[in-house]
């Protein structure tokens, strides 16, 4: 198990541009061990006077990927995000450990139902579990409720919408472009309901974002009557940053 | 030794008299909210303060009773163990002295006992003085909840977690027991002009 | 629920400090509160971040495990059974 918790030294292959706010790094670790969608990876950064900063960013990319891509939203007044989605260029080196963390994953061989709600930037993992999906070929039933602000925030948008073998939903809480047909408000139980499955499906939920959003979403699955085992949390606290 | 971020810089201050920043630390301009769980809500309504343990006899005081004490407002620096300082930070609260000269003790220690389960130790030579307070209002305005609220210990001269957020129960002890986080790695007395961070340091 | 997001985490992004404390990934540890009865995943156990970490019961809130991040130490105190299911091979 060392390796997992070592530091290790990953470069900067290439970034893309998501959103106007979002930007994902593909990273090229030498002696990536490989992951399992849902997995995190820790960043470190170190300032030329020895201070340092450490954040977690969830792996955006499918473990069929053989490179490790994390997506990173910018934080206003944050410390690393502006660092991570401005400054940093192809070829920059950053400190990573990982991947990290076995309890929020999916392995299509675990097949479904699955149902994957994301808040903002919560989507990131989610969107490794539907690469994973897709590349696995898999025929298990996959549903995604994506809580976002307006239609420019919702990142892999244009993936999204290609996605073949996913139910794609998209709440947008900040304002719709004219002609939108979707829902408009926060996620709530009714909305949940209706994207489904029901209870008696057996699906795998998996819940992330930020924890006021995780928590009333694991409430309301609770009281649609998912069962507590069946639900699997990932809060991102406001320490991203 | 660690990697550089090329570019890297972090968010703190580095405009400062280096005199006033311990050994190991750097300088923000807000005021990071760490705890050990959940901020609690007491309502000034039920807030009390008591004095107990090795004393003469336990002195408990309202909210009322604590305001109509001397009050002090003055400024301080305060040292967080994760490293960030804050200068110039301006408090008004009663003064450990007040409160400790209405009880009679021949103990050396106190353990500071908070809403949520928190604890830390100090000993009186920390706390007596002028070198600690019962802290109310922060920069003129009653203290937030996420900071300690309605009051907090402040004993700016050792590092953040031994100004215990949310205090209730001041109980003094012939013996020093470690508490909450003292119990686990840090170190006993927490001098950050010492960097006096964790066990044997 | 009391409004402390702006402190609550959970075990799952923990992970990376849990592994060095338990030389491998814990979060799909099970823990049996004796507060409140309820088993569960580390991973869903809230996170507060003070000197060192904090992790509570997501049911009752009661104290969990306490970690402290000591340089290159680190020193846990824990409350509660834990179960460690090991992956065979």
């Amino acid at each position: 198990m060392a390796p997992r918790i070592a530091w290790r030294v990953a470069t900067v292959r290439a970034v893309v541009e998501e959103t106007a706010h979002a930007r994902s790094l593909v990273f090229e670790v030498p002696y990536w061990p490989g992951h399992r969608a849902g997995q995190h990876v820790d960043v470190r950064l170190t300032a030329e006077d020895g201070y340092q900063a450490e954040r977690s960013y969830s792996i955006a990319s499918a473990p069929e990927d053989p490179d490790v891509v994390l997506t990173v939203e910018r934080i206003d007044d944050g410390e690393v995000s502006p660092y991570l989605t401005e400054e940093v260029r192809a070829g920059d080196q950053l400190e990573l450990r990982g991947p990290i963390g076995g309890h929020f994953t999916w392995r299509a061989d675990q097949g479904g139902p699955l149902l994957l709600v994301g808040g903002g930037s919560g989507l990131v993992p989610l969107m490794a579990m539907l690469r994973h999906h897709a590349a696995q070929g898999s025929d298990a039933d996959a549903r995604l409720l994506l809580s976002a602000g307006r239609a420019e925030d919702v990142l892999y948008r244009d993936e999204l919408g290609r996605l073949e073998g996913a139910a794609v939903h998209i709440t947008l809480t900040r304002g719709a472009p004219p002609g939108w047909t979707g829902w408009t408000r926060r996620v709530d139980a009714e909305m949940l309901r209706a994207v489904g499955p029901a209870p008696s499906a057996g699906a795998r939920a998996f819940v992330c974002g930020p924890t006021p959003f995780v928590e009333a979403v694991a409430d309301h699955l609770l009281a649609l009557g998912h069962p507590p085992a069946a639900i699997h949390t990932e809060r991102f606290g406001p320490t991203g940053g | 030794m660690p990697l550089i971020s090329r570019g890297f810089g972090g968010r703190r201050r580095r405009d400062v008299d280096p005199a006033r920043v311990p050994p190991g630390q750097y300088v923000v301009d807000d005021f990071p909210v760490l705890s050990a769980g959940p901020t609690p809500r007491a309502s000034i309504a039920d807030w009390s303060l008591t004095i107990e343990g090795a004393v003469d006899a336990p002195r408990t005081w309202s909210w009322d009773d604590l305001q109509a004490l001397p009050q002090e407002t003055f400024t301080t620096d305060i040292h967080c163990v994760t490293k960030w300082s804050k200068l110039d930070t301006t408090w008004t609260g009663v003064s450990l002295d007040v409160l400790l000269g209405e009880v009679s003790t021949e103990a050396a220690y106190l353990t500071a006992w908070c809403d949520g389960d928190y604890t830390t130790n100090l000993a009186l030579e920390d706390v007596t003085d002028g070198r600690a307070w019962i802290a109310h209002t922060f920069e003129g305005a009653p203290l937030d909840p996420e900071h300690g609220g309605p009051a907090r210990l402040l004993v700016p001269h050792l590092y953040l977690w031994k100004s215990a957020k949310w205090v209730r129960r001041l109980t003094l002890t012939e013996d020093d027991e470690p508490g909450f986080w003292e119990s686990v790695g840090y170190h006993n007395h927490g001098d950050p002009w010492r960097e006096e961070r964790y066990w044997g340091d | 629920m009391t409004d402390d997001d702006a402190l609550c985490l959970d075990g799952n992004g923990l992970a990376g400090l849990l592994a060095e404390v338990f030389g491998g990934d814990p979060t799909g540890a099970q823990r049996s509160c004796p507060s409140c009865g309820l088993r569960s995943a580390l991973g869903e156990h809230r996170a507060y971040c003070g000197a060192g970490v904090a992790l509570r019961c997501p049911g009752c809130g009661a104290l969990a495990l306490r970690i402290g991040i000591a340089g290159e130490r680190r020193v846990v105190a824990m409350t509660g059974v834990l179960v460690v299911d090991v992956a065979p091979g």
